[in-house]
């Protein structure tokens, strides 16, 4: 049961057990015919916003059919919200939201008219519906625009439309597939704003995308998927820490190394760079007080965070070993 | 104290209505069934639509209801005549399914169309079923929604030509409705028979054909066509037995057939199911049996779309 404060709300919205995953699958397996969509996927989705990342076929789309029960696993089972998704797809799809990535819009109809009949397909009752339409276009964007017909609007308005269909019921967690897609930057960098608000409106949200930069401005989590099989499912790292500073010297590298060894910082050695990755110190003062105190002369000096690129593709090479 | 009200006025600005959550009672699938027939409802008759979308369907509703004004006008006009026995020549209420027969036909193939194809070419399908509804409850929420057009486009004219024909009847009106109470029941039983037979071939046709117009002609044709059709097999192989069965095919005829028996008109030879020898029960057993597989179809259809 969902406790939340009519009108505005900034705290996230509770999940039948506090702290308990959104979406729970076992062993999950999908075929269609010889094709294995999904295969053997243990998968806990804690609350917060999730990236789903993986290639086209990797599974992402399946995944999330699985989710709303369009479709029933193979061998497995998926729970969502503590609830297995085969007892009760229908009530369960009352408090998911879901934005397709393909067309879904009826290009004949007002924003209004299809967000509204969106929140009343969704259990909301008609007046409320229209009221709930248009404080949600408002929302993402589109007040202005409200009454206009769905055809006459630019790929950017339509997706933003697709959101605002996706969260008029008031869901407790939204799958979002390729939210960004077709988009230009300015309106890639308004939608991820947009996503990552579902934070303070306690909204639960699963981002599929093969966008890494989409998936790091905006998640808390990141699952991967790759051929149907689970390779990767863990936190963002906060962008301050795990920070990384890789330094090439004129001459021998030795005496940096060991200056850097003898201050506690692991280094490592590759030609003549020397890389040292720091969670505890500013790996800037580090490099300073080392390289003054060996002596060398620095020739190239670059930063770097550990990027969930670096993470993904670990990951992915493990997975193949 | 108006300085103060004018000084907060300028003040106020709205900085972010933020995001209001839902705490009332939700009306789960009925709600969403409930929705979509109204929605079809719309769709066909092309409200909150751009005004080339309303054009066919008010054309062909205005049609229907002229022609009810005109069987009006000219009932008026033969009653004032010397020969008045004029006035039985003039199509009622078992005439009147005949004389716009061929408009009904019309709406009939627009509408089933414009229900079925812009959700699946639009891909709304996709957010329907992220909704609570299963495709049993979106397909019934379409039928519905048919119904109530096919219906109201059949029993609206039939209700104008009734009053009118009370309003002209030398008996006086209230004595006149007193009278023919027996059109309250064969009126829309009859216009259900017609709506059974739409509904099956319409839907058939929209489901699996993604074009509105193409849609709307397959049905035509094969409400028309499959007369002809059936007409040819009983008229070149009169002889050859079992070829009375061929006559079933003449779709377009049971619910005429089905008509006459509810109005109680026995000399219906002019219906080909007639001529070869059925009954207007076998011809309701057509319908049933039509609307029995075309369920069937459609639903196959739509579970294998989602």
């Amino acid at each position: 049961m969902r406790s939340r404060e009519s009108g505005l709300v900034t705290e996230r919205g509770t999940t039948p057990e506090a702290g308990a995953p959104i979406i729970e699958a076992g062993g999950l397996y999908k075929r269609f015919g010889n094709i294995r969509a999904l295969e053997d996927v243990d998968l806990d989705v804690q609350p917060g916003v999730t990236g789903l990342i993986g290639a086209n076929g990797a599974g992402k789309t399946t995944l999330i059919r699985l989710v709303l029960g369009l479709i029933r696993p193979t061998y497995g089972k998926i729970s969502v919200f503590g609830t297995p998704v085969a007892e009760d797809p229908a009530g369960l799809r009352e408090r998911i939201g879901y934005m397709p990535e393909n067309k879904c819009l009826p290009l004949d109809q007002t924003a209004a008219d299809f967000v509204a009949y969106a929140a009343e397909l969704g259990g909301i009752p008609p007046v409320e519906a229209r009221r709930r339409a248009s404080e949600t276009l408002f929302l993402v964007g589109l007040h202005e625009e409200r009454f206009r017909y769905l055809g006459d609007f630019s790929t950017g308005m339509q997706q933003r439309v697709k959101l605002a269909q996706s969260i008029v019921h008031d869901p407790e967690l939204v799958l979002l597939d390729e939210p960004a897609s077709g988009l230009d930057p300015a309106g890639r960098d308004q939608m991820l704003e947009l996503i990552a608000r579902f934070r303070e409106f306690g909204m639960n949200v699963l981002f599929s995308s093969h966008i890494l930069d989409d998936i790091e401005r905006t998640c808390d989590w990141v699952v991967m998927l790759d051929a149907g099989r689970l390779i990767h499912s863990a936190p963002l790292d906060p962008p301050g820490e795990g920070d990384r500073l890789s330094v090439e010297v004129y001459g021998d590298p030795r005496p940096l190394v060991e200056a850097l060894t003898r201050r506690g910082v692991s280094a490592t050695l590759d030609g003549a760079v020397v890389t040292v990755v720091t969670r505890s110190e500013d790996a800037f003062t580090v490099m300073r007080d080392a390289l003054e105190s060996s002596g060398s002369s620095v020739r190239r000096l670059g930063t770097s965070l550990r990027r969930l690129e670096d993470v993904l593709v670990a990951a992915a090479r493990e997975a193949n070993v | 104290m108006s300085n103060s009200r004018e000084t907060g006025r300028d003040q106020a600005i709205i900085v972010d209505r933020g995001y209001r959550h839902y705490d009332g009672t939700r009306t789960g699938r009925r709600g969403a069934v409930r929705a979509i027939v109204r929605e079809g409802f719309r769709r066909v008759m092309g409200f909150r639509r751009k005004a080339k979308r309303k054009l066919l369907p008010w054309t062909l509703i205005t049609v229907a209801l002229a022609s009810v004004l005109i069987l009006v006008a000219i009932t008026w006009a033969t009653s004032q005549t010397p020969a008045e026995e004029l006035t039985d020549l003039v199509p009622r209420y078992r005439g009147y399914f005949d004389f716009i027969s061929v408009v009904a036909l019309l709406f009939a193939a627009y509408a089933g169309a414009q229900l079925l194809i812009p959700d699946r070419t639009d891909g709304v399908l996709n957010v329907y079923f992220s909704r609570p509804l299963a495709v049993r409850d979106y397909l019934i929420g379409k039928v519905l929604a048919y119904a109530t057009v096919i219906l109201s486009f059949w029993l609206a004219p039939q209700l104008l030509l009734h009053l009118g024909l009370a309003a002209l009847s030398r008996e006086g009106f209230l004595s006149y409705l007193g009278r023919t109470t027996d059109i309250l029941w064969q009126v829309p039983l009859a216009a259900l028979a017609y709506f059974v037979l739409h509904a099956s071939l319409s839907f058939l046709t929209a489901s699996f054909i993604n074009r509105v117009g193409a849609a709307a002609a397959a049905f035509l044709i094969g409400s028309l066509g499959l007369n002809l059709v059936a007409l040819f097999f009983q008229e070149a192989t009169d002889d050859t037995p079992g070829s009375r069965w061929a006559a079933l095919l003449a779709t377009e005829q049971h619910p005429r057939y089905v008509r006459d028996w509810i109005f109680g008109v026995h000399e219906s030879a002019e219906w080909i199911p007639a001529q070869a020898g059925f009954g207007p029960g076998i011809s309701l057993a057509v319908i049933v049996g039509l609307a029995v597989l075309s369920a069937a179809l459609v639903g196959w259809r739509y579970r294998r779309l989602t």
